[in-house]
Formats: C-alpha cells, structure tokens, sequence
C-alpha cells in the first residue's frame, strides 16, 4: 500500500488546481490541492459554481411551484427528491394520500434510485479508464427513463409528485414495462460482476482506497451508501419508515472496511434491493384513487414546522420547511447528503496518491448541484 | 557489379516509397478499425456515415486535423515543440525496413534486425519527454515524466524475453528467425516468453491497461495536451504504427511470421499469413484496451520491477539451461 | 436505553424546565426540541457528541425581532432526531461548534454567507457558495423580494 514515508519539506510543497472543468469531476467542483510529490497534503474542495439560490426561491413560490425546483437539486434523484418534498409538504399540511398512489410514488422513487446508481456505475468505472461498462450501463437506463418519461413526461427532472398523490394515474403498459425491466436488470448483474467486480485491476484500484472510517462519518455527517459501507447499519427507509416501505421486505447492504470497493459493493447490492421493492409494490399495488381530489390547489399549511428525512440516491435528505400559514414557505432548507459526503472528503484525501484522488471522488458519489442548490 | 549497384539503388527507393505509403495507408486503416472494434464492443456500430462501413471516417478526421491551427504556446520551447512529433514518427517507419513480410519482401535483411528495431524505437521515448518538456506545462510535463519511466521499465523484460527466442535460433537475423519455426511456432516452445512479450509490448506503446501518460481522465490530461492539428495527428499516427510494428515482431518471433500452421501453406502467399496474423495480435491488443480499466501508476511500476523483469530473467535462464542440455 | 432517552435526561439537568418540548408523535420529525440560551450552545453540543449523536444540520430563521439557529441532531437509530434552538440577535457572533463536529465548520460558512451571522471560534469563514467578494447576505429577509417578515411569536406563539 502507498503510505507517506516521510513528513514532508515546507518549501517543496507545491499546488495543484483538479477542475472546475475536468471530465472526473461531477458536476462543477474544484478542488484545490497541496501535493509533497505524489502524495496529497490537503484538498480544499471549492464549490458554489452552480449555486442557483434554490432555498431563496423557495421562500417566494408556492409550495406547488416550488416542486420543479426540488428535482433540479440532485438532477439524478429527481423523483426521490419530488416524493420528499411531496411527503413534507404532505405531513406539515396533514393530506393523505391514497394507496395507489403511494404504490406509484414509492415504484419511481426506486426506479430512479437504481437509474441513479446504474449512472454512478458507468461513470466510475469510466474514470478508472474502463469505457465499455458505461455503454452497457446506459443502455439499462434508457429503459429506465423511457418509462418514467411515459409516465411523468420528462426524462430527467421530474415534476411528478403532487401533494396527495401524483399528476397522472399509470396504466397496464407502465406495470408491464416495469416488470420486463426488472427482469432484464437482474439478469444482466452477473455481466457486470464478471466484467468489473471480479476484475483485478479494478479491484487494485478500490480495495483499501479512500478508507472513511465510523468515526470520521459520524463527524461530518456522512450518510447513504457511503455510511453504510463503514459498518453502520442505517437506512432512512427503515429507521423512520415513511410512506409504504415498512410494508416491503427488502435488505440494507451493509459493508465493512469502508473503502472505495465496499462502496462499490454496496451500490450495487442496493440495486438489486430496489429491484426487489419494485417486484412487490407491483404486485400489491391496489386499484383507486391517484390523487386526493380534497386537497387544495393552492396548499395553505398550518403555522409550524416539520423536518422530513427521506432516503435518496446519495443519502439522507432532508426538507425543513416552516410555514407561516400563507401559500409560500416562511423558510424552506434542504439538507442535502453530498454536503456531508464531499466535506469527509478533506479528512479522507490527506496522505493519499493523486492518481488515487480520481477513484475516492469518484467512489464517493457527489453531485455538485445538490450542494450548491 | 555497377549493374547490381544501380539495380540495388532501385531497389531500395521502390522499397522505401511502397513503405511510406503502406505505413500511412495502414494508419489510416488501423484508426478505422479500432473505432469500430470500440463500438461494437460498446454494443453501438462505430462509423457508418463517411464512405462505406466509415472506411472513409479517418480521411475526413485527417483533413479536419490538418486544416486546424498550428498552436504554440508563448512560453514553450519552440524549437523541441515543432521537432518532438517528428523525432516519434520518424523511427517508426525505420522498422519497416527489417520486417518480415514475406521471404521476398524484407527490404533489408539485416543480420542485427532484431536490435535495429527495438533500438529505434527508443528514440520515441526521447520526443515524448522532449514534447512534455517544451510545452512548459504541469501536467504535459507529469505525463511525459510518466511515460519514460514507464517505457524504460517495461523495455527491459520485453528484451529479456526476445532474448530468449534468440537464444534458440544463435542469430538476430528476421529471416533465419522465422524460418527455424516451420516445423513448430515458438510461441508453444516459449509461451511465457510470448506472454511477456505481448503485455511489455502494450505497455511500451502506451496503450491500455498501461495507458496513464495520455489518459485524459486522470488528473493530467497527458504529454500532448499542448499539441493542436497535425502535431498531435503525427503523435497520434504514431502510436498506431507502433501498434503495428510490435504486433509485426510478435508474430515474427512467435507465431511464425510468412509461415502456416506446422508448416502447412495451404498455397496461400507469406505476406497474406503474415498481415494476418499481425491484425489479429492488434484487434487482440484493441480488445484488451476497451475491456480492462487503468493500473494505476505506483502499481504498474510495481508490476513491471516486481513481476515482470524476474519472471522474464527466470525464463531466459531456463532457456539456457535447456538448451545446454539438448 | 435509547440514545435519545440518554440525551433528554442530561438535557433535562442542564436547562430549565420548560425548555424541551416532547413531540412523541414525531408529528414535526423530532423527538423532542429543547430551547438553549444561547451560551449555553456548546455545553449542548458537547453532551450531544458524548451521548453519540451527530449533527444532521443547521440553520437559521430570521424573524423581525430575531434570529433562531436551529440545531438538528440524529443518531444512527430509529426515530432518534432531537433539535435544539438557539435565539440571538441579527447579526449576532454566535459560538461555533465545529471543534466538536466537523461537519458544522462547513455548515456555518453558509449560514454566516447568507445571514450574516459570523460564528466566534469558526476558523475558516470564506464565502462556500457565494463568490469570494460578496458583500450581501442573500437570505436575509431585507434582502431582494420577501414576502412574509414576521415576529417569531407569530409563528411559534
């Protein structure tokens, strides 16, 4: 293993710029990094290069309005972002929700999770200087978009959810598109662990790489895969079960060392468990309602406040909204889980190779919109 | 004998045209096809639009980059900038002189055409660092830095293991090489040999796995960041020539060269087996690039110290031991 | 005993009495919300780090009279978020807590670019989001088009 043999002379310390434009780099993220030769010192990542102002907009459109928003956040968990704020927006205003709709919600919110990790897994391994998995990977997704995008109209930033339901009911054509596309995700796993996971070279590249431990997650607030692949077993989706999930039974993967390879593992594991969701909501997925006709159209909640944490993509995300009993949100926050995920990574890089950098960024899975908002 | 003399002349300038025009026409092929062996391997088809199959894809790519500008950058050393893509291609095209093609067609059967070959193709080392040097850039400077220390690691088993079959055929004579396998191929007499050989020959010609000092998704971007146009199309060329020229040895020294199977014609002509057999060694080293993911760079340098030059250090010995013997 | 149970006891001995303010219904997403004075902010903290929470986030609301920073911990069990609150005045120093979670260092870079509020002990307090030269707090409720600015009672009562 590369480890720092000596401590390094002050004026042969020199820095180094990685981006804001760098084809590994996702999203538009500088970091700037001191460097003793090979070995990194300190990385200063620099963001805000998207900030687009997305918590003060939040204060000056209606809850309704501020629901394309939401997804432009994490443009790769979009539905997942579209259901939190649904279900936040939902528990402050007390709407329900009927089963149906819940059922569609929570099949797109998964389907877009694993659209978000088969993305993940093609860019990473591209990275890596592997260029064929991001093909196969692709051609996955598109599936996955052309069904969502059937449903919801778009293919990438989704404005699907609505408080009570969704905006449009799906039918026959949707549930059997969805089963043959799990079926056929399944089945391609075992191409993608001959091709990658069991690929020495691959495995050099992540084994002991990027090691976060428990400790340094708890610090900095890691969450999602990343946390989970430490060792600590925790899943939004079953520490605080919100809409159906408690209805499902499906596994937290959960890893051991923490470094890039567990990761890696966990994401793909995590795939597998989404398709699993899927295959039961499919199967008890109820005939009724698709919205809630009663709620009304320009939501108005009651004085107060709710935080709502749901499991995206990425990790926890979280809605603090705080209403003042008119149309628009008195404060709306999001908490976003890359900002945990990317800061950890100013502890994890000290001491690490350059050439290693590339593979712990990636890894890591950040999205830099999500932190700038 | 003025007869001979002048006939000789002819000889060598014919010999030199066709081989200037068969290395760019093989370039231009070898782009072509390894666009499409990315594709279809990617599972898209690669190509299709310019000319039939996108034969025609690498002439226009051509034109595009030499119609583009020339730039130098202001604080480079003008003088390697310019000379560096020149310095890689040139030495190149020396190895078509020795090569094999056929038992007419060698242009000069040297009795040292074996080293003439891997000498020449040293000097690429020296532009690449020459070009990296002149572009007065971090990161073209890293990539260049890199790649020497690469090529001077891998080189040292790739010999190693030519030396090997040398030492069973007593002469570094192409021809004479070739010839002492009809009975059999020494890739089956020195497969370790002949592994070696082929990853030392990948990683010389800085292609994946061992493609760190031009990747453009590391951190560098690689020793011809800085080049535009025709410059990086000659470095470009180069590669792929090179490609050819060490797939052209392998099979000289491995697989038989202009010979069939244990001896066995088939009535087809020499230069027929021979490019064959060459295209299929490169489609294999395309095959492994769009297949593995990159070492990184600690690791490969490991490999090459650690594994490969005693490994081939071991086989020479038994080579001798065995020979000694029989 | 759950952490949370841990936490609101020591909690319990270090406020006043009517400072927390259970909610076991979760209706808000917290177990419970305990009101700091706002010296008091570190001493929480740190109880909250021994007691093996992490901070999930921080934010403020700014209301006319003024400004609440708002503390969300969790720990890594089910249904364990508990908040804390601090009120101090716009523009107020606050006190950092990033020496004992690393994570608020970043966070407080944020709040203090868009309110203003810089936060004492707090080494690093460049603008994160907002370029480097920025001289405006964008999300002060006197900044650029607002449409409620209310007293904090109207809300909380």
């Amino acid at each position: 293993m590369a480890e720092q043999l000596r401590e390094p002379v002050v004026d042969q310390i020199y820095s180094l710029n990685l981006g804001p434009q760098h084809p590994s780099t996702h999203g538009v993220l500088r970091v700037l990094l001191d460097l003793d030769g090979e070995f990194i010192i300190k990385a200063d990542p620099i963001i805000g290069y998207g900030h687009r102002g997305h918590e003060k907009m939040g204060e000056n459109r209606t809850y309704k309005q501020f629901m394309p928003n939401s997804s432009r956040m994490d443009y790769l968990s979009g539905m997942l972002f579209n259901h939190g704020f649904a279900l936040a927006v939902e528990k402050l205003s007390g709407i329900e929700v009927p089963e149906r709709a819940k059922y569609i919600r929570t099949i797109c919110a998964e389907m877009n999770r694993i659209s978000s990790h088969l993305l993940w897994f093609g860019t990473y391994v591209m990275d890596l200087g592997g260029f064929t998995p991001f093909l196969y990977a692709f051609d996955d997704r598109e599936q996955i978009l052309d069904i969502l995008d059937s449903v919801s109209g778009s293919r990438l930033t989704y404005s699907y959810c609505r408080f009570g339901g969704v905006c449009k009911d799906v039918g026959t054509d949707f549930v059997d598109r969805t089963r043959a596309f799990v079926k056929r995700l399944l089945s391609r796993f075992p191409d993608y662990h001959n091709l990658v996971t069991k690929n020495i070279i691959f495995i050099h590249r992540t084994r002991g790489v990027g090691v976060v431990t428990q400790e340094q997650a708890r610090q900095f607030g890691v969450t999602g895969p990343n946390l989970r692949a430490t060792g600590i077993e925790y899943d939004v989706r079953k520490a605080e079960p919100y809409e159906i999930y408690d209805r499902f039974d499906f596994n937290v993967p959960v890893g051991s060392k923490g470094d890039a390879l567990d990761r890696y593992n966990v994401r793909l594991e995590e795939m597998v468990q989404s398709c699993r969701i899927i295959e039961q909501a499919l199967d008890q997925m109820p005939k009724g309602d698709y919205h809630n006709e009663s709620a009304a159209f320009k939501v108005r909640p009651p004085k107060g406040e709710v935080y709502f944490a749901v499991e995206s993509a990425r990790g926890q995300t979280g809605y603090y909204l705080v209403s003042d009993g008119s149309a628009f949100p008195y404060r709306c926050h999001i908490r976003v889980p890359s900002f945990g995920n990317l800061h950890v990574l100013t502890d994890v890089l000290k001491g690490t190779l350059v050439a290693d950098a590339i593979s712990i960024l990636g890894s890591i899975d950040v999205v830099i919109p999500e932190i700038d908002r | 004998m003025g007869h001979e003399m002048g006939s000789d002349w002819v000889r060598l300038v014919v010999g030199l045209v066709v081989v200037l025009a068969f290395s760019q026409l093989n370039a231009l092929f070898l782009v072509w096809l390894e666009r499409k062996v990315a594709g279809h391997i990617q599972l898209r088809p690669g190509p299709k639009e310019v000319g039939p199959f996108g034969l025609l894809q690498t002439i226009a790519d051509g034109i595009k980059l030499v119609g583009k500008e020339l730039i130098t950058p202001a604080t480079a050393d003008w003088k390697l900038f310019i000379i560096a893509p020149v310095f890689v291609f040139m030495p190149v095209l020396v190895g078509f002189l020795v090569l094999p093609f056929s038992p007419q067609l060698i242009l000069r059967d040297m009795n040292a055409g074996v080293l003439l070959i891997f000498a020449f193709s040293t000097f690429t080392v020296l532009a690449i660092l020459a070009g990296g040097w002149a572009s007065n850039n971090k990161y073209a400077l890293l990539g260049a830095v890199r790649s020497v220390a690469q090529n001077v690691a891998y080189e040292i088993p790739l010999l190693l293991s030519v030396m090997s079959v040398v030492l069973m055929v007593h002469s570094m004579r192409f021809a004479e090489i070739v010839q002492a396998q009809d009975k059999l191929w020494f890739i089956f007499l020195q497969p370790v040999a002949g592994l070696i050989f082929l990853i030392c020959a990948t990683a010389e010609t800085n292609r994946a796995p061992f493609d760190i000092p031009e990747a453009e998704s590391e951190l560098v971007a690689g020793f011809h960041t800085e080049y535009s146009g025709m410059r990086f199309g000659l470095f470009f060329l180069a590669e792929y020539t090179n490609m050819f020229i060490v797939s052209a040895v392998a099979t000289s020294l491995f697989f038989g060269g202009w010979q069939g199977p244990f001896g066995f014609d088939l009535h087809i002509p020499g230069i027929v087996w021979f490019l064959m057999k060459t295209y299929v060694l490169i489609f294999v080293i395309m095959w492994v690039r769009w297949t593995f993911p990159r070492l990184r760079f600690d690791q490969l340098m490991n490999f090459s110290w650690k594994v490969m030059i005693p490994l081939s250090l071991a086989n020479l010995l038994v080579t001798a031991v065995v020979l000694k013997f029989i | 005993m759950a952490k949370k149970d841990d936490i609101l006891q020591k909690l319990r001995e270090m406020l006043a009495e009517d400072a927390i303010r259970m909610d076991e219904a979760y209706k808000a997403g917290v177990a419970f919300s305990a009101q700091v004075p706002l010296d008091k902010v570190r001493d929480v903290a740190a109880a909250f780090k021994d007691g093996g929470f992490y901070l999930e986030s921080v934010t403020v609301l700014d209301f006319q009279d003024t400004v609440e920073l708002v503390y969300h911990m969790n720990a890594h069990e089910p249904k364990s978020r508990v908040s804390f609150r601090a009120l101090c005045g716009h523009d107020q120093p606050a006190p950092t807590v990033s020496d004992i979670f690393a994570t608020a260092e970043w966070q407080e870079r944020e709040i203090h670019e868009f309110f203003g509020n810089p936060f004492t002990g707090n080494t690093d307090l460049r603008r994160l989001l907002l370029p480097e030269d920025a001289d405006y707090y964008p999300l002060k409720k006197t900044f650029g088009k607002v449409h409620a600015y209310v007293k904090r009672e109207e809300i909380y009562g």
